[in-house]
């Protein structure tokens, strides 16, 4: 049992005896004087120990540890004049005072510890925040529209082994048309569809048109610059900008965002561009859309097809609660791309032969996905740069 | 094309599309390649119409311009009808004689949404002008069979009285309004819809043309009356024209315009009715000549000549321009001159417009490209053109002219004369094709037996062959398009069903998706400058010279700029050099809409070219523009306008994601920029190669594009940018030991710039332990001297191996301190 438990001076020094005693110290006198030294010192522990108790805060607190252990303390004093007792008794009393000491100082501790809670419990209680208050936010940046559907079609074909293919947005009529299968006398090649540039390198140019150089008119010269670069076989896929000749009004601009597709592989056939563009379809406008493949004409394929898709609106039925759905017109169908078989004669001009190597072509204009998936009034505003149309985005 | 149902089917089986629910029959076309873009009921006349007898017309007393009619409805007037059983009308029209039968509205017919505001309108017993009247005489437009409304219809002699009128006037009709690819050309008519709806619906069309009518030819020999000369056998592969003599012009019988309304053209007399019935029934365009006035030679023979314009040439056609022509547009001439401009349009000389005339027919086969240039060139699109354009039948031609001339003598009396010209280049000749089972497989993916495809091609008109593992294919000439053994397959696919096709993805043949290193970098550029808090725009890439101007822009010693032939306006007329004046318009754009906090970039090309150059260089360039805050002042974030370190700070946070270290920013060369701010500009160098520029935009400048408050901006090339861009980053073991830090405040002579003090200090950091060298206070003012700033540099000191003590520290710092003194003259901040 610890003198320190002691309660008053009687046990204390029995206390203080028991320890002697089992230490072997039996001499009356010595046991007087270690006594005599022992029982104020533990005494004043105690009274620290009370005082503790009563402390509020951690200064306090520091102020007691101070005071009660600290360089200038009594009992520090009493400590150093340890070494100068008798060697009989030095022993014991040491012990004894390292023990009083020990407590003391987890006594401190404890209280600290004690302090400390109470002290982080009652700043927590005062930190009460009002979390309603706005953030510190950093605002952000938006990605345009555009760019955005153009890199999750992108990924879709990447993810089916496709890659990125890009050409000039200025290019010759070759490119654009000639090596496309376009008869010269084309309506799409008239000056009041396609933009002509000044030719600078001095070559004259014959034809109705002014000049054999373009702003292209479709990313297809892409395509076809890539068979005639790439090695076999070919999966690209080809976005970029276009133009044509249109007025800008709600529906049209001149320049609009294509994304063209190119496979050209040894036995590729019409039912792989179906499921080509049938997983394209469910990928971005969501599983449950459905393609349908209606034949159409374009000079660089054969055969061709427009593709739409099951409107989102009416799940295809034309009808939303028996009125007629305003978005597909009622015809349960959007038009959404063109595509075909790669016409053999495009297959010619860039050397490659049609009876060995099979492929397929799609395209697809961006901004009529982007006014399709929100319904924007007015195309327009995809070019304004009008801040609060690109950060909705 | 607009197809009526009536009509088509009277060219088809008895009855061959009546079960079909009108919606299967547009899916069915749509799915066979007929786009199906409008279905329009037409002729649903109301309840209640019967035909009638004006049976009498007397002036209404109270009135000069109404009648007072009675009329004989047969038993259909019941109560309202007087005591000798007719009705009596008070009518408004004027077109109208005693016995002629016209279709009555009874008492209580309802006109559906018949008013101007769209309301319906009920036939009332009322009183005008003081007479009672017990029902309304209609015109055209009251029934809804057309826009005439001048009159009251006036129908036919042997109309029933008393019948109901729509059981009589089968008016009832659907129209399609079909989507004609430009490879069909046959299906501009109806016997070529017909014959794709035979093979769509697997029905017969029928051999005979309605109305069925045999050509009687007189005595006379149009060889005496009329000569054709083909100059230009290319532009015109067949002539051929006929002679009507004693033609009465006048208005066509119903079944005449109820044909040409039905296909969307007005009727006008019974001769163009007719020509535009042959146009639309067979698809062959014609042209009727005034004989009268075509000039005749010697032998009183008109002589037609097809030549080529003479450059310069003039004249008036039909809409009453002047049209001015040059040789690649093709005229029919007569003796003294062009009397139409081939294929696209007749001449006001040689029209059609007297009573009783003599006509000559022309029906011919004009080259496609020819007449598409010059109708679009005069802007003189019409369904004719159109026609010619796509191709006509070139084997069909006497045909169609044979019946339009039997047709016109029939319609407006008259004498068809003996003979035809028929003037052709060279014999026509049918194209056989072969079909591979082996291709067809090859290119759909699904086994179609030749037997299967042979019916296809044969009920579209196809002389078809079988052969081993393949069909031989006679092409008829109303199919130009079917030119190769592909175009067959496509023909097989279309009718067989692409629904029909089972969905395959292509073979995991060896390929490897995937961006270039390129394509990456444009994703980190983006999206850095979206996460540093711009967003992304598009802009046109046309310019102006106003623009440019606004700009003070030159192109670089040795470029061009890149000029359109065509734009849309004169202010689109040049491709951008640079992408700054689009953003400086969305600038302006926002900040007129109130929008005040701008921050934008644009990655995209511009154009310069070079004399020599055939493509311009097409360089990729990144741009932004900054106004106004960052954001607002909130409760707990201070906010400060933008100005040029902001912009700088961007491009130095990208140029650290892009991994390029080496990027520096200089002062420009005077007036080098001019649309930036002196003294807020720099140029943007990559080792000695200047690759953009950054700066406040000149307040000037700003000014011209309506823009008060500061911009900074910046543009550079992506594509410079991304060569310098490493691919690897270096890694070093961070430090395990903790750093020192202690600030330095050096009172400095103004035009001291902050990379002489910071090279100095880091110059030392090489050998010692000084790492970093961070500015974090200017201060001019009080305890500054004038013409002196106060620059506060916090140093970083750090040893890999070790913990360093203060006292090395201090001596580094204190080299420093004395190196600037030396060098620059600088002063610790007491």
């Amino acid at each position: 049992m610890s003198v320190l438990e002691s309660l008053d001076s009687t046990t204390i020094e029995a206390s203080i005896a028991a320890h002697l005693d089992k230490a072997g110290i039996t001499d009356k006198k010595v046991i007087d004087d270690i006594t005599a030294v022992m029982v104020p010192f533990i005494r004043q522990a105690q009274e620290v120990q009370a005082t503790l108790k009563g402390l509020t805060s951690l200064a306090e607190l520091d102020a007691l540890r101070v005071e009660t252990l600290g360089k200038k303390s009594p009992f520090i004093a009493f400590m150093r004049t340890l070494g100068s007792l008798d060697a009989e008794i030095r022993p014991v009393v040491g012990a004894q005072a390292n023990e009083v000491r020990q407590a003391l100082e987890g006594w401190i501790e404890n209280r600290k510890a004690e302090l400390t809670n109470a002290e982080l419990d009652k700043r927590i209680g005062e930190e009460k925040l009002d979390i309603t208050l706005p953030g510190r936010a950093r605002p952000i940046g938006s990605k345009h529209l555009i760019s955005q559907i153009e890199d999750e079609i992108v990924e879709v074909f990447i993810g089916l082994g496709y890659q990125v293919a890009e050409g000039p947005e200025v290019e010759l009529s070759f490119f654009n048309f000639d090596a496309l299968n376009h008869s010269p006398q084309h309506p799409t090649r008239s000056v009041s569809d396609t933009f002509y540039v000044h030719d600078m390198s001095g070559e004259e140019f014959e034809g109705p048109e002014p000049s054999d150089v373009l702003m292209r008119t479709h990313t297809s010269p892409v395509q076809v610059r890539a068979m005639q670069e790439r090695e076999l076989p070919i999966y690209i896929l080809a976005p970029g900008k276009t133009y044509r000749r249109d007025v800008a009004d709600p529906t049209h601009l001149p320049q609009f965002t294509q994304i063209e597709g190119l496979v050209v592989d040894k036995g590729i056939t019409f039912a792989d561009l179906k499921g080509t563009l049938d997983y394209f379809v469910k990928a971005i406008f969501g599983p449950e859309r459905r393609t349908r493949f209606r034949p159409h004409f374009f000079p660089f394929t054969e055969p061709s097809a427009e593709v739409d898709i099951s409107c989102g609106i009416c799940d295809g039925s034309g009808k939303i609660d028996g009125v007629t759905c305003r978005f597909c017109s009622g015809v349960g169908w959007v038009e959404i791309l063109g595509c075909g078989m790669v016409d053999p004669n495009v297959f010619r001009a860039v050397d490659i032969d049609p009876e060995v190597y099979a492929g397929f072509a799609f395209g697809m204009g961006v901004e009529r996905i982007a006014l399709l998936r929100y319904d924007i009034p007015d195309i327009r505003m995809l070019i304004e740069g009008d801040m609060r149309f690109l950060r909705q985005f | 094309m607009r197809v009526s149902l009536n009509w088509l089917e009277e060219l088809l089986s008895e009855g061959a599309l009546a079960d079909i629910p009108i919606e299967e029959l547009t899916e069915r076309l749509d799915m066979t390649g007929t786009g199906v873009e409008a279905v329009e009921k037409t002729g649903q006349t109301p309840e209640g119409i019967y035909i009638g007898q004006i049976k009498s017309k007397e002036p209404h007393p109270d009135s000069d311009h109404l009648w007072l009619t009675r009329v004989d409805v047969g038993e259909a007037g019941g109560e309202y009808a007087d005591e000798d059983g007719l009705l009596q009308i008070v009518c408004g029209a004027q077109n109208f004689e005693e016995g002629d039968r016209v279709p009555v509205a009874m008492v209580g017919t309802v006109f559906p949404n018949a008013t101007d505001d769209g309301k319906d309108f009920t036939i009332k017993k009322s009183k005008i002008r003081g007479i009672e009247s017990f029902g309304m005489n209609c015109s055209m437009r009251e029934l809804g069979l057309g826009d005439d409304h001048q009159g009251i219809m006036v129908l036919d002699q042997d109309a029933p009285i008393g019948v109901p009128f729509s059981d009589w006037y089968k008016a009832g009709d659907t129209v399609l309004d079909l989507e004609i690819t430009p490879n069909r050309p046959d299906c501009l008519s109806m016997v070529g819809m017909a014959r794709e709806f035979g093979a769509v619906f697997d029905v017969e069309p029928k051999r005979e043309l309605e109305p069925v009518i045999e050509l009687v030819e007189g005595d006379e020999n149009i060889d005496d009356i009329a000569t054709v000369v083909v100059e230009d056998p290319a532009l015109c592969p067949r002539y051929t024209a006929r002679v009507i003599k004693g033609v009465t012009v006048g208005p066509s019988p119903q079944w005449l315009a109820d044909r040409v309304t039905a296909a969307g053209t007005r009727s006008v007399n019974n001769v163009v009715d007719i020509t535009n019935f042959i146009m639309y029934e067979l698809g062959q365009p014609l042209h009727a000549f005034d004989l009268g006035r075509l000039a005749k030679d010697g032998d009183r023979r008109a002589k037609i000549i097809v030549r080529r314009a003479h450059d310069g040439e003039q004249m008036t056609t039909l809409d009453q321009l002047d049209r001015k022509l040059g040789s690649e547009n093709l005229l029919i001439c007569d003796l003294e001159g062009p009397v139409a401009l081939a294929g696209v349009m007749g001449g006001l000389t040689s029209e059609v417009e007297d009573y009783n005339i003599d006509i000559l027919l022309e029906e011919a086969k004009f080259d496609p490209a020819n007449v598409s240039r010059t109708s679009r060139a005069l802007q003189l699109i019409s369904e004719s053109s159109l026609r010619f354009e796509r191709g006509v039948d070139i084997d069909n031609v006497i045909t169609a002219l044979d019946r339009a001339a039997a047709l016109i003598a029939q319609v407006g009396g008259g004498q068809v004369v003996a003979g035809a010209i028929d003037v052709m280049a060279a014999p026509i000749e049918k194209l056989t094709l072969p079909l591979r089972h082996e291709l067809m497989t090859r290119i759909i993916g699904e086994d179609i037996s030749l037997d299967t495809a042979k019916t296809y091609l044969e009920k579209l008109g196809c002389v078809v062959e079988s052969g081993n593992d393949e069909l031989n294919v006679t092409v008829p000439t109303y199919r130009p398009d079917l030119e190769r053994e592909i175009d067959l397959v496509e023909e097989v696919l279309r009718l067989w069903g692409m629904e029909n096709v089972e969905a395959t993805l292509p073979g995991g043949r060896e390929r490897l998706g995937g961006l270039t290193r390129t394509q990456q970098l444009r994703g980190v550029l983006d999206k850095t400058l979206r996460s540093l808090g711009l967003s992304e725009t598009m802009t046109l890439p046309f310019s102006d010279d106003a623009d440019l101007a606004k700009l003070s822009f030159e192109p670089d010693e040795g470029h061009q700029l890149v000029m359109l032939h065509n734009p849309m306006s004169s202010e689109q007329a040049i491709l951008r050099p640079l992408l700054l004046p689009g953003l400086l318009n969305s600038v302006s754009l926002n900040k007129r809409r109130g929008v005040s906090d701008i921050h934008l970039f644009e990655r995209g090309k511009a154009f310069l070219t070079k004399k020599g150059r055939k493509l311009p260089k097409e360089p990729e360039r990144i741009a932004a523009v900054l106004s106004g805050l960052w954001n607002r002042a909130g409760w707990n974030v201070s906010s400060e306008p933008i100005d040029f370190f902001d912009a700088k700070g961007i491009i130095t946070s990208l140029m650290d994601e892009l991994n390029i270290d080496r990027l520096r920013m200089v002062e420009p060369q005077k007036d080098s920029l001019p649309w930036l701010q002196p003294g807020k500009a720099a140029v943007l160098m990559l080792g000695n190669a200047p690759i953009g520029w950054l700066g406040e935009i000149h307040p000037r400048v700003a000014q011209q594009f309506e823009i008060d408050d500061p911009v900074v901006a910046f543009e550079f090339d992506v594509g410079k940018t991304f060569k310098a861009a490493k691919a690897d980053r270096d890694f070093t073991t961070p430090p395990r030991y903790p750093g020192i830090e202690m600030d330095i405040a050096l009172v400095i002579d103004e035009d001291v710039a902050h990379s002489d003090i910071e090279r100095r200090i880091r110059a030392l950091g090489k050998k010692s332990a000084l790492t970093d060298v961070d500015l974090f206070d200017i201060y001019r003012g009080k305890g500054v001297p004038q013409g002196k700033k106060s620059m506060a540099y916090r140093l970083g000191y750090r040893s890999e191996n070790r913990t360093l003590t203060t006292e090395e520290v201090e001596r580094i710092h204190e080299k420093v301190l004395e190196k600037l003194k030396k060098e620059l003259g600088a002063e610790l901040r007491s």
